[in-house]
Order: structure tokens, then sequence, then C-alpha cells
């Protein structure tokens, strides 16, 4: 029992590695843009599909092939703020996040027709490694580490650079960032492409882990969409440390019931925080 | 006049199967018919800004509610449709009630909807001994009668169905007449304003979702019914909750016909594509499909139907009541 606690427990802490980084985009953007990406877990599918495609059937390196898949996210993420999400700036809200979810169907149901609705997944072999009885798969830790340097790079990113400081400027107050000379425009646009990239990278850290169909990316939507919430939209540190409660809660749960009452755990935390606490855990201020 | 060409499209309707006896148009009618009702019955509250994006839950609950009750027990899917509408009425009480009385509206309120669909569907995989998990159940064969809603020939489902939907569609003009109405509005609009002048916002915000709810699932029943299938994908979570909220906006949520056209819209466009070009090409209509919403949501809010029939007012002179 202590045992089955003890793996449930480390894969938690892997699995919240990975979340972190899942919610850190959707949470980037929320919190500059002030738009739900509804459509986020679904970009992260079609990131690994063009993986899928790219190593399976033109027999491209996989390091190379995550690569593309990092640089075609950005790009798709890009695109869609200038088509959809820059025309939505001004609407209210709730059409915002209907326009985002018809998005939603327009990406699955294009991963249906080019790569039909079966499993595809590639072949990694690799090894599991044990300390003590704790299993430990290394694709697992392989996504947490590689996660954890990805959000170092864009803590960098964010505290270290123009771009991050115009950003962080740009969430805080668009009007005054206006007045330091930046463009919000283009803030909103690059802030897009980063967090779109960052389901490029998630894309290549699942890919050893899961097979990918195109009903794949919802529960990812709906797990990313939980994680920001408990930690308040928009906060990044919340949403860090939000991640690996979920992580360790989703992972017990499912170790000691089903797997499905670890999502329904989940989603009840979720339905509890929006009720009793839509600040989130680490917000400060009412947000609703 | 308008009430005349009403009743005269309606009797239209009513006598096509005579004219027309071909199961195949008929078959697809009935599923017109079934969508509209739902499709209606989430109007009722998504016109007041009241959007949910988990009625799929409600859909759920009425099949499953009816169909477990039909095939362990033979209870008459008639009194499984009330017992399933009281049970969603009840749930949509508790989460309406913690919703309105915390105050969580617009987005919020369309986010937790769309968890409720999601643990819903869990829920019944997850009780899979009973629910038969992701693959769902057929319901039993029984002998063909009005009692357990099981006929020889297509034409009394058309009536059912259609029957179902003008009784939707009465129901919303009940609601349209009250004092109801006036208040949601008023909430919709300003909910702080209205609550100043003391509309009662949490009371009638939670009647209307509860009448909703409960409408809902009896479309539910009908539709698991009517394929003679329940499976939890098809009938709750987010797939079907999106499509219902879509249906109606498609069409215009803000007018009586509106979510019936969208939902005939977009019937006939899948089934049309499907016949015509195959099933692989049923993804790309539900691209263009997806491409449409979007651009409708962006560039014309108010639905297909809502636009023309405001644009025809426009032109006519009227002015437009909303």
């Amino acid at each position: 029992m202590t045992v089955l606690i003890l793996n449930a427990l480390v894969n938690g802490i892997l699995l919240g590695g990975v979340l972190a980084l899942l919610a850190f985009g959707m949470n980037l953007i929320f919190g500059v843009v002030k738009v739900i990406h509804m459509a986020y877990g679904q970009s992260v599918m079609l990131g690994m599909y063009v993986i899928y495609t790219l190593t399976e059937i033109y027999n491209v390196p996989l390091i190379s092939s995550c690569l593309i898949a990092v640089i075609a996210m950005t790009l798709l993420g890009g695109l869609m703020h200038l088509l959809v999400v820059q025309k939505l700036l001004t609407a209210n809200r709730l059409n915002q996040l209907l326009a985002l979810a018809g998005l939603i169907i327009v990406y699955e149901n294009f991963a249906q027709v080019i790569w039909g609705a079966d499993l595809r997944g590639i072949p990694v072999f690799l090894p599991v490694f044990n300390i003590g009885e704790v299993f430990i798969k290394t694709s697992n830790l392989i996504a947490f580490i590689g996660s954890l340097v990805v959000l170092g790079l864009l803590y960098f990113f964010l505290h270290k650079t123009y771009i991050g400081l115009a950003i962080r400027a740009t969430a805080q107050d668009v009007e005054c960032a206006r007045l330091m000379g930046i463009n919000p425009k283009k803030i909103y646009l690059t802030t897009m492409m980063v967090g779109s990239a960052m389901t490029g990278v998630i894309a290549a850290f699942f890919t050893p882990i899961y097979s990918v169909h195109p009903h794949f990316g919802g529960s990812f939507t709906m797990m990313a969409f939980i994680i920001v919430v408990l930690g308040g939209m928009g906060n990044l540190m919340g949403g860090f440390i939000g991640a690996f409660v979920i992580g360790i809660v989703t992972s017990l749960t499912g170790a000691l019931a089903s797997i499905e009452a670890a999502e329904i755990v989940a989603l009840i935390i979720f339905v509890l925080v929006v009720l009793i606490r839509p600040q989130g855990l680490m917000g400060g201020k009412q947000t609703r | 006049m308008k009430r005349l060409s009403f009743l005269f499209v309606i009797g239209l309707i009513a006598l096509f199967p005579v004219v027309h006896p071909s199961p195949y148009t008929l078959h697809i009618a009935t599923l017109i018919f079934i969508w509209a009702f739902i499709a209606t019955a989430w109007s009722y509250m998504g016109r007041f800004e009241l959007i949910s994006l988990g009625h799929g839950a409600f859909l759920g609950i009425g099949a499953y509610t009816a169909g477990l009750l039909f095939n362990n027990a033979g209870v008459s899917p008639w009194v499984g449709m009330i017992l399933g509408a009281l049970i969603a009425a009840g749930l949509a009480g508790i989460i309406g009630f913690a919703c309105f009385r915390f105050g969580v509206i617009g987005d919020y309120f369309a986010l937790l909807t769309l968890a409720l669909g999601e643990i819903t569907t869990l829920v019944l995989v997850a009780f899979r001994e009973h629910t038969g998990g992701s693959l769902g159940f057929t319901l039993n064969k029984v002998e063909p009668s009005l009692w357990a809603l099981k006929f020889t020939n297509k034409v009394s489902f058309y009536y059912v169905s259609l029957a179902f939907l003008l009784a939707a569609w009465f129901l919303w003009i009940v609601i349209d007449r009250s004092k109801m109405q006036k208040g949601l509005r008023a909430i919709g609009e300003d909910e702080i304003a209205a609550s100043t002048l003391g509309v009662r916002i949490v009371r009638y915000k939670l009647y209307i979702y509860m009448i909703s709810a409960s409408v809902t699932s009896m479309g539910g029943v009908l539709y698991a019914w009517y394929i003679s299938y329940i499976n939890p994908h098809t009938l709750s979570g987010v797939g079907p909750s999106l499509d219902i909220a879509f249906k109606s906006i498609l069409g215009g949520m803000f007018n009586l016909l509106g979510p019936a056209i969208g939902s005939a819209l977009i019937v006939i466009l899948e089934e049309y594509v499907r016949v015509v070009y195959g099933a692989k090409f049923v993804g790309i209509s539900q691209i263009a499909y997806g491409m449409v919403l979007v651009l409708l949501i962006m560039f014309l809010p108010r639905g297909i139907y809502g636009s023309l029939s405001a644009l025809f007012k426009k032109m006519s002179g009227l002015s437009d009541r909303k």
C-alpha cells in the first residue's frame, strides 16, 4: 500500500511538471491577451500529429521533427491570433469563449480528415528504472526535467529581456504600456506565439508517452483550465503550484480508485474553486 | 397574418409524411425535430445570456435514467422521461443555486457547466457494470407500442417528435409572456441594476435553468429511443454540449425559430455531405461548420435566422424590438 502511494506520489510530481508547462501557456495568454484559449489541448494534439507524420512517414529524425513541430505550432498560433483572436479582442468574453470553442471543431475534424480516427504513436522504447520500489519511466522523467528547463527559460525570457518586460507591462496595464511606447498589438501577437510554441514543446514531450487521436486534446484543455483557475487566472506562480497539486491529486486518486475518479476529482476541485474562490488559491484580488 | 402563415407551415409539415412517405426523408426530419427540440430547450436560458456549455449532462441524465429503468425494470420511457426530467431539474437546481448565489455568471458559468457535462460523462463511464461504460448499451427489444415509445414505422416517431417540438415552442411562448421573461431580460442586460429594482435574480435564473435542464433531458430520452442505443459520448460530455449550444447560436438563439433552423441546417449539411461524398468527408463538412460558426460569432452574433429576420424587419420599416 505504501509502495503504491509512494509510486503514485512520484508519478504525480512528474506529471505536475508537465502540467505546469501545459498550464503556463494558457495562463500567459490569459494574463496578457485576456482570452481563454479553448483550443489549447487541440493545438498540442496537432503538434503531436506533425511529429508523427515527419518521423514515421518522412523519416525525419525525432529531435528535428520536434523542433519543426514547435515552429509549426508557433506559426499556427500567430495565424490564429491574426485571423480570429485579434478581431475578438473588443467582443465580450462569452463570444471570445464560444468562437475559440468553435476552433475545437475545426482542429479536431482537420486531424480526423487528414490522419483518421486511429491511434497514432511513435514506438520509442525508453527504459523504466527503479529507486528501491519506486518505478520511474524515463519518458516521464525526460518530460519533467524538460518542462522545468523550458519553464526556467520562460522565466528568463519574461524577466530579463525587453520583450518579456513589455509582455509583463501589457499584462499589468495596457494603457500605461502604450504610453511607454509599447505596441500592444505586437505584444498580443508575440504572446500568442510564445503560448502556442509551448503547445509544440508539450507535444514533443508527450510523443514518447502517449499515442495521439483526434479527440486527444479535450482532456488536456480541461486540465490546463483546472490548473489555471486553481492558481488564479493570469497568475503564473499560482499556476505552477496548482499544476503540482492537480498532478499529485489525480495521480493518487487514479492509483487508489480509478482513472475516471481522478478526472472527476480534478473537475470537482475546479467547480469548487470557481464557486468559492474564483480568484484562485494564490490570487489576491477578486477577478470574476 | 404571421400566426396564420405559421399554422400553414406546421400543417404542411404535419401532412408531409402523407404526401411523401419516404423513410429516408422522414428519418432526417425526425432527427431535425429532436435536435431542434433540444436546441430550443437550450435557448430558453441561452437567450438571457446564461450560456451553458454543459447541457450534454442533462441529455445524458434523461437518456440513462429512462434507458436503465426500461432495460432493467421494464418501466415505460414516459415514466422514465418524467423521472429523468426531475433528476435533471434537481441537479440544475443544486448547481444553479450554487452558481447564482455566488454570482458566477458569463464565461465562468459557461466554464463551470462545461466541467459539469464532463463530470456526467465520467460518472456514466465509471459505473460501467450498470451503464456499459464507454460502449454504452442497446435498448431491449419489445413489442412496438406507444407506451414503450417503439413503433413499426418511421411515421409515428415523426409525429411524436414533431409534437415534442411544438410543445417546446409553446413553452417558449409561455415563458416569453411571463413576468419571468421581463425579469430575466433585465438581468441579462444589467444584473446589478435589475437587482436594485427588486428583480429576484437568483430565483428567476434558477427557474429558467431548471426548466431548460428538464426539457433537455426529455430530448435525451427522445433521441436515445429514436436510435435505440445509448452511449456516454454521443449523449453527454463536451462534444454534444458544445453541439447543442452551437446549433442554437448558428440559427440564432434570440428567436423562437432560430434554434430549429440552426439544427435543421446542421443535420441536413452533415447528411448531405455523408451521402454525396462519403463518410470521410463528414470531417470536411464539420471543418466548414466550425469555421462558419467562428465567423458567425465574430460577425453575426445573433445567428443566421436572427440576423436575417432583423434585416427583414429593418427593410420593411418595422423597428426591431430588442
